[in-house]
């Protein structure tokens, strides 16, 4: 890269700055943005932020006030913002798609009667603003961004108006629907929506997803409408048992960062042996490897090799609903098998075949081609 | 020929080309001038399903197959319109493979899944990894793109970079390395701290897995042209600006920096800190560039035009999604000086088309199905089907470089009064430059140097009328040449229908073949 493109790009970034930061607390609301007096400059902070959208979406001004608005960019992605005549947003963005090859050099911004005032495209981090004499005549004054495909979603309404109240925002068809909801951009994670998928889901059913606590190969098992647990595909063993709601899949699904299916529910157990079952020797931690699994009655067999022995385990609920039985079917290992659980677990387990010398299980070869562990929560103990 | 809208309800059906159209017109007559190639049709999604749109194909019996965003995998059947849930539960799953009517290969997250319905039910009982064998940081940038398969066999895979707007989880799967990532911060590059972000990877029938190219961001885009050869869409960003076409060949690198960590005895530490210059050289540049915000932002898969006639006039071409504008891009090539290069302009553009346009596949009767996603990003959500109506439309059907310009081949006769008028050709060039981009400049931004108008100074028009070509004042190798064609129509009046086109000129073609063709 030579010097003089340098210089050309710290020029366009220049230009696009009419530079003007505003601390990060700036936050208007609705009553201090109709400034009634009039020679006085009303300021607004817009900002972008992520999700194509502008954290404000409805401003007021008085007919005839002077205005300064400031866009700053807090997305990821670059924003301008246009100002159009009262309903005429969609074509506005219509003419801006139009602009074919010019559209980078021209910001977007169509040449148009319809278009009253714009900022131009602005890069994450940076800051433009504009300033106006809002128009005499009061109305509904949208404003948008028209960078390629950003102005079906992003977008908002400058109420010009002296007085009265604005519409109630549920209702307010000015605004984008996703944000008719209030005018809080901090998604609500409360409760999971009651419609994910376009069928009921009955237990048991899974969702693979990042979790806690887990490598990012994580399964999410909903075994009863109370009792849940986390499967680890990478490291081919159960992680954790709860109780309670499954998960929110919320922030996963929107694709938002540092997100993951959170659980809903009271953890009463958690693993704490690496590779709990063993092959040959219960000293020695073995390669293990997930190969997938088989729904039988909804319920998955889970397929993994342990040392290159195949080793299938189905998991599933326990009559009362207060544990885990776990089904273990090794069809063609030829060693002994050992299954250790830790006395710190809170849990009791039991077998269908056999010996326990305190929490450690020994399976003969004789037995390892049909075997259960029934973990069960002991009551009053705390995990 | 009868439209193929006939029959159905007006409502379900719409146009693409011209915002006035009906189907009384339509069925009227191939010679009125305003009758549309393509219809756009919006398939009824069943209530309840978020349909960001990751995959899709055909099983040989007919039916769509689809997985979406929220981990379904269902099937439709055009026939009857139902859906019907065949496999749930996936982790972002953005590409399938169908092997039968009960079987697909699904790539999700974690893994390539073969699902399987065993039992005959209808619905999948068997997920059986195939393939787990890449790192994940637990980044919600880390989407998989895929599987596509060659002739021999091979699958390929895609592995996105991870994105500097998120974290890395506490656990992660494979060996972490964050040489590949720009500091401790990330900055605003896509980084690769786990094996393989940033490659496209082989699987071989034996199942053998092999690292096979690297220098990719976002390839969103994965899919074979018509002699079979490799290609991936890489999305626009850091170091290259603007989003790219790869003919993507064994032990390549394309222009990301994160990836080069990966490569087999790597010993130059953190690549984000090399000389550009140096990164530069080594790259393998685009085959076609899609001029940011012009062309394309974010293009997604690409598909060759198998049908054989039944989708148009453009069988061997390619079709590549896009998310940002209501369009879908068609790619020709060629190759000049060894090498493939060519040209994109849109195949459809605006009209009923949605955004979002992420997956494309053709039903075995030749229409073009179209799922779209958006995730977060601009785009929109559903499934249309496009049909050929029997209708050729007026379009640049090729650009090809002469040693001395460019030959325009078109679906029909030109008019040759307007297209022999050097005023309605109006040509610049630029390129974009390769570079680190700092931390202050956007993402988006792709700047246009050394933009230059170029003066077309001869016209020949072929017998047939077909092929206008061109003579330029200049050609520069390293530039996209945009051409407007503005008023150019064909010879019973049909108005070209998509103007603008953009070639990548990366080799001229030497002079010892313009004698050849003179």
């Amino acid at each position: 890269m030579s010097a003089s493109h340098t210089i050309f790009r710290k020029g366009i970034s220049g230009a696009l700055l009419a530079c003007c930061f505003f601390p990060l607390s700036t936050r208007i609301n609705e009553k201090t943005t109709t400034v009634p007096a009039q020679k006085e400059v009303t300021t607004i902070a817009l900002n972008a932020i992520p999700g194509l959208q502008y954290d404000e979406v409805r401003i007021v001004v008085k007919p005839g006030s002077r205005v300064k608005i400031t866009l700053t960019n807090k997305d990821d992605m670059s924003h301008n913002l246009v100002i159009t005549t009262p309903g005429k947003r969609l074509e506005v963005v219509h003419a801006a798609v139009k602009l074919g090859e010019k559209g980078p050099s021209l910001n977007y911004i169509p040449q148009s009667p319809d278009v009253l005032w714009s900022i131009p495209v602005l890069s994450p981090g940076q800051a433009g603003s504009i300033t106006f004499t809002a128009p005499e005549k009061t109305g509904i004054y949208p404003y948008v961004c028209t960078f390629p495909g950003h102005g079906f979603s992003m977008y908002g309404a400058m109420y010009v108006m002296s007085a009265g109240e604005l519409p109630e925002l549920l209702k307010d068809e000015n605004v984008p629907p996703a944000r008719r909801k209030g005018n809080d951009t901090n998604d609500s994670h409360a409760s999971p929506s009651v419609a994910d998928h376009p069928y009921p889901l009955t237990p048991p059913y899974l969702y693979r997803a990042y979790m806690m606590d887990a490598s990012p190969a994580a399964i999410a098992v909903r075994l009863t409408d109370n009792l849940a647990y986390c499967w680890d595909a990478g490291s081919c063993e159960l992680r954790y048992v709860w109780e309670g709601g499954f998960v929110d899949n919320t922030g996963l699904w929107k694709g938002k960062p540092n997100s993951e299916a959170k659980v809903l529910g009271k953890i009463f157990y958690r693993n704490s042996v690496t590779q709990p079952l063993r092959t040959g020797s219960p000293d020695r931690i073995q390669q293990v490897e997930f190969r997938g699994y088989k729904l039988i009655n909804r319920y998955p067999e889970f397929h993994y090799t342990v040392d290159g022995t195949d080793v299938y385990e189905l998991i599933r609920p326990t009559e009362k609903g207060d544990g885990l039985i776990r089904t273990f079917t090794i069809p063609r290992g030829n060693e002994d098998v050992w299954f250790i659980g830790a006395p710190t677990d809170g849990m009791k387990f039991e077998s269908t075949a056999g010996t326990w010398r305190k929490q450690t299980l020994l399976v003969p070869v004789s037995g390892i081609k049909n075997f259960s562990i029934v973990m069960t929560k002991r009551e009053g103990r705390k995990p | 020929m009868k439209p193929v809208i006939s029959g159905r309800s007006l409502m379900a059906v719409l146009t693409v080309l011209f915002s006035c159209f009906s189907c009384e017109i339509a069925s009227r007559s191939t010679s009125d001038r305003t009758a549309s190639a393509y219809v756009v049709e919006s398939i009824q999604m069943p209530v309840g399903l978020n349909s960001e749109v990751g995959g899709i194909g055909f099983l040989p019996d007919g039916r769509l197959i689809a997985c979406f965003h929220r981990g379904e995998v269902m099937t439709y059947a055009p026939d009857t319109k139902e859906w019907k849930l065949f496999a749930e539960g996936l982790h972002d799953p953005l590409g399938l493979l169908v092997i039968s009517n009960k079987e697909v290969l699904v790539m999700q997250q974690p893994e390539l899944t073969r699902i399987q319905d065993t039992d005959g039910d209808g619905q999948a009982d068997l997920y059986e990894t195939v393939m787990d064998k890449f790192g994940i940081s637990g980044n919600y940038h880390e989407f998989n793109y895929g599987p596509v398969r060659d002739k021999a066999g091979n699958m390929f895979i895609a592995l996105n970079t991870g994105s500097s707007g998120d974290k890395i989880r506490s656990q992660v799967r494979g060996e972490l390395k964050t040489d590949g990532r720009d500091g401790d911060t990330g900055n605003r590059q896509m980084f690769s701290v786990v094996p393989f972000r940033g490659w496209v990877m082989k699987l071989t029938p034996a199942g053998e897995l092999m690292p096979f190219a690297m220098g990719f961001r976002s390839p969103n885009g994965i899919g074979f042209d018509s002699e079979g050869r490799l290609l991936v869409a890489d999305n626009q960003g850091d170091w290259v600006s603007t989003s790219s076409l790869y003919h993507v060949e064994e032990g390549k690198f394309y222009g990301h920096p994160a990836s080069l960590v990966w490569k087999k005895d790597w010993h130059q530490g953190n690549p984000f800190f090399m000389p550009v210059s140096e990164l530069n050289a080594m790259r393998t540049k685009a085959i076609v560039l899609f001029p940011q915000g012009i062309m394309a932002n974010s293009p997604s898969q690409i598909l060759c035009d198998t049908t054989r006639g039944k989708f148009g006039p453009f069988g061997g071409q390619l079709l590549v999604g896009e998310m940002n504008h209501k369009r879908i891009i068609r790619v020709m090539l060629e190759t000049v000086d060894g090498a493939l290069q060519g040209a994109c302009l849109p195949f459809l553009d605006e009209g009923d088309l949605r955004m979002g346009n992420n997956r494309l596949a053709f039903a075995p009767d030749g229409s073009l199905w179209v799922g779209q996603t958006d995730h977060g990003w601009a785009g929109d959500e559903g499934i249309q089907r496009i049909s050929f109506t029997g209708v050729t439309p007026m379009d640049v059907y090729t650009m090809k470089l002469t040693p001395v310009g460019f030959d325009l081949t078109f679906t029909r006769p030109v008019d040759t009064g307007n297209a022999s008028d050097p005023a309605h050709y109006r040509l610049r060039h630029y390129y974009y430059d390769y570079y680190k981009k700092g931390p202050q400049e956007g993402v988006d931004d792709a700047i246009q140097l050394d933009v230059q108008t170029v003066k077309v100074t001869d016209i020949k028009i072929s017998g047939d009328g077909r092929t206008v070509s061109l003579v330029l004042d200049k050609l520069k190798a390293g530039y996209v040449y945009e051409l407007k064609l503005e008023n150019i129509k064909s010879e019973d009046g049909r108005a070209l229908e998509h103007p603008l086109i953009c070639y990548t000129l990366n080799h001229l073609k030497s002079q010892d073949l313009s004698s050849a063709v003179k």
